[in-house]
């Protein structure tokens, strides 16, 4: 079996690949209009919406940077994991109730649908679409370099693909990507996050047994070592520090509840009464899958540390160079699928919601109105994003190599201080203001692309995201306390009084 | 005032706004947010776990303690007010004090280490971490069993169900009398 390894991989991922493609044309008879396309008419289960939740949090980020920044940083990375219990608790506890009411009332296809309903006002919906748009550029390009560098890792161990180069792994994910989701908007997305949700589950549970049989002496051999190399790489708050771990834990904590591709499938759920189940499975899967990010992670620190294998070019090689080195075959071909679901699902839904702030929330909010027929433009809307997203991605890499996961956790930084006081804050608070969200939205994209574009480097490892949330959320609060209490329609008063 | 939950909530924010400016001044030390490994390209390393702690580590331990008081303060926050039974509150409270207890033994775990070089191991990890890693997430475990256990009782009851089906009805009688009148 060994001697077919590559072929194996391959085929899983050709499999896998088919089965997106398949997806995308039997939803393609299911949506029939822009409400179909964009939050699949609201109709979906409760295990649907729960795998095509956790399965969009775990993104490329999480699968291939994750393990990256654990070999790199040590165990300062964890917090970005281990926070997802207190994330999704915040998720359920302050949008998906009052989301779901007013999409139902208001009959919303988007985030910026229920802000522009909840605030009464085009300027915050306005802000909100242009804050995704952004966000999703740096996302989607993100997904779309890692899928990319993961394609030519696997193609290039084979004769026939030896010499591939990343601009032709571009194009064929891009291209797989972009079938499915033009042909069956979010309906393809969310049964293909099924499927994807399940091999993530897998891979996750079968990496746990692989990297623990790594050392004789199983996880605790393997951070023994890395203590014995430095202390603080295994300590609570890692190589990056005290206030880099804390950081995560606010910005990717609190931020899940502001991430808008995650709350918008709050938004399609059938029955509201599933949240009660959707919250605990979602965490449950997204537990299992993330077993690959510290388990990876630490094995290969270790690994490298310990002389059994030469150190790595980047951190982000770690993923692979795990599968290639220690993983069977098999196993290697279920976690490279489930490498490319946990890209995909991230990026199908990024790509959904980017193409609904275009097509609908902007003109919407410029003009009065979207634009007509709108399910041609957003799967035309869908293949320009995807295009221009793979030319960032491009850019990027060849431009300054920075990251992959870095450039994630930016775009989830972004989302996080823009969206969460007035998104997750705002749907629990009369007094939230249009003045309130305005100025806490600006101030959080000004902090965030301030401090990164001017590689601006905070000291003890404090992070512009953070400083951007918790100014957002002050000035959030602050605003709305000293403007005018405003008059709210009557079913959005009746329905935050619920 | 203090009755309203987001009250304070603006106040903790606050707080750990001046927080972290009081970080921000006070004194770096080279390995605050690590050094390069000095073998291993694309590693890094801690390096003195006590000197980077020295100037910041009383800020850092309060700013994370306000942090787990917003966690719970936004949860409330989250439950409509007639629904803010004191039983509420007393779940609520009892989930900080668990969050605040594994926080602390994470905390004065990895002090120990610092102190002393040593450290026991739990289910493959260095105690602290150990803490950290099923800890923190064991942590919130009852704000979930909160949600999903009390979801009829807190967060969306029979009443509110109703509710909102006769909402919904008005809302749709009233479009559809709109357009036919125009």
């Amino acid at each position: 079996m060994e001697a077919f390894r590559q072929e194996i991989i391959v085929g899983a991922v050709v499999v896998y690949m088919a089965f997106c493609v398949l997806t995308g044309l039997w939803a393609m008879k299911r949506t029939q209009s822009s409400s179909d396309f964009f939050i699949a008419g609201r109709g979906l289960g409760p295990i649907v919406v729960a795998l095509a939740l956790f399965s969009s949090t775990l993104s490329g980020f999480g699968f291939v940077g994750g393990p990256g920044l654990v070999y790199s940083i040590g165990v300062s990375s964890f917090w970005m994991v281990v926070i997802s219990s207190t994330g999704y608790a915040m998720g359920f506890f302050l949008v998906a109730k009052r989301i779901r009411m007013i999409a139902e009332l208001r009959d919303c296809l988007s985030l910026p649908d229920v802000v522009a309903a909840r605030y009464n006002s085009e300027a915050v919906r306005f802000l909100i679409a242009i804050t995704i748009v952004l966000g999703v550029m740096g996302y989607l390009a993100t997904q779309i370099l890692a899928m990319a560098v993961v394609m030519q890792a696997i193609l290039s161990g084979t004769t026939m693909f030896a010499g591939i180069g990343l601009v032709t792994c571009v194009f064929i994910s891009s291209a797989v990507l972009i079938f499915y989701c033009v042909t069956g908007g979010i309906i393809a997305s969310v049964y293909t996050d099924v499927v994807q949700g399940a091999i993530m589950m897998i891979a996750g549970t079968l990496i746990l047994f692989t990297a623990t049989s790594v050392f004789d002496g199983g996880m605790q051999e393997a951070t023994s070592i890395i203590l014995a190399d430095d202390g603080e790489a295994m300590m609570p708050f890692g190589a990056a520090g005290i206030m880099a771990s804390l950081g995560w834990f606010f910005v990717f904590g609190l931020g899940l509840a502001g991430q808008p591709h995650l709350i918008t499938k709050m938004m399609m759920n059938k029955n509201m009464a599933d949240n009660r189940t959707i919250l605990p499975m979602s965490l449950f899967g997204y537990v299992m899958a993330a077993l690959l990010w510290i388990s990876i992670g630490v094995v290969m620190r270790a690994a490298v540390v310990d002389g059994v294998i030469p150190p790595l070019n980047q951190p982000d090689d770690a993923a692979s160079i795990f599968l290639s080195v220690f993983a069977n075959p098999l196993l290697a071909g279920i976690v490279f699928a489930g490498l490319f679901a946990a890209i995909m699902s991230t990026s199908d839904a990024f790509l959904n919601i980017g193409t609904a702030a275009i097509i609908h929330d902007i003109p919407k909010a410029v003009r009065g109105h979207s634009l007509n027929n709108e399910l041609f433009w957003a799967r035309v809307v869908t293949v320009i994003l995807a295009l221009v997203a793979a030319s960032f991605a491009l850019y990027s890499h060849f431009q300054d190599a920075t990251l992959v996961a870095l450039l994630g956790a930016f775009g989830w930084g972004t989302f996080a201080a823009s969206i969460f006081p007035v998104v997750a804050v705002g749907l629990n608070w009369r007094g939230a203001t249009v003045a309130g969200a305005v100025t806490a939205i600006s101030a959080a994209l000004a902090i965030n692309f301030f401090v990164q574009l001017a590689g601006i480097a905070l000291p003890h490892g404090i992070s512009g995201p953070l400083v951007a949330f918790v100014t957002s959320m002050i000035l959030f609060i602050g605003v709305s306390m000293l403007t005018r209490k405003p008059d709210l329609p009557s079913d959005i008063d009746q329905v935050l009084n619920l | 005032m203090l009755r309203n939950v987001i009250n304070w909530i603006f106040a903790v924010s606050l707080l750990m706004g001046l927080l972290m400016i009081a970080m921000m001044l006070a004194e770096t030390a080279p390995n605050s947010a690590g050094l390069p490994h000095p073998e291993h390209p694309g590693m890094q390393v801690g390096d003195d776990g006590i000197a980077r702690l020295d100037s910041i580590g009383i800020f850092a331990f309060l700013f994370q303690s306000l942090l787990l008081v917003l966690v719970v303060c936004l949860s409330l926050l989250g439950v409509s007010k007639p629904r803010r039974s004191p039983r509420l509150f007393a779940l609520m409270g009892g989930s900080l004090v668990f969050m605040l207890f594994v926080w602390w033994q994470m905390y004065s775990g990895h002090q120990a280490f610092l102190a002393t070089g040593e450290t026991g191991y739990f289910m493959g990890f260095p105690t602290a971490t150990a803490w950290q890693v099923y800890g923190t997430w064991l942590g919130a475990i009852p704000l979930v069993l909160i949600y999903s256990l009390g979801f009829r009782k807190y967060i969306y009851t029979e009443e509110d169900e109703a509710a909102f089906t006769r909402l919904l009805k008005e809302t749709r009688t009233a479009t559809e009398s709109a357009e036919s009148s125009s």
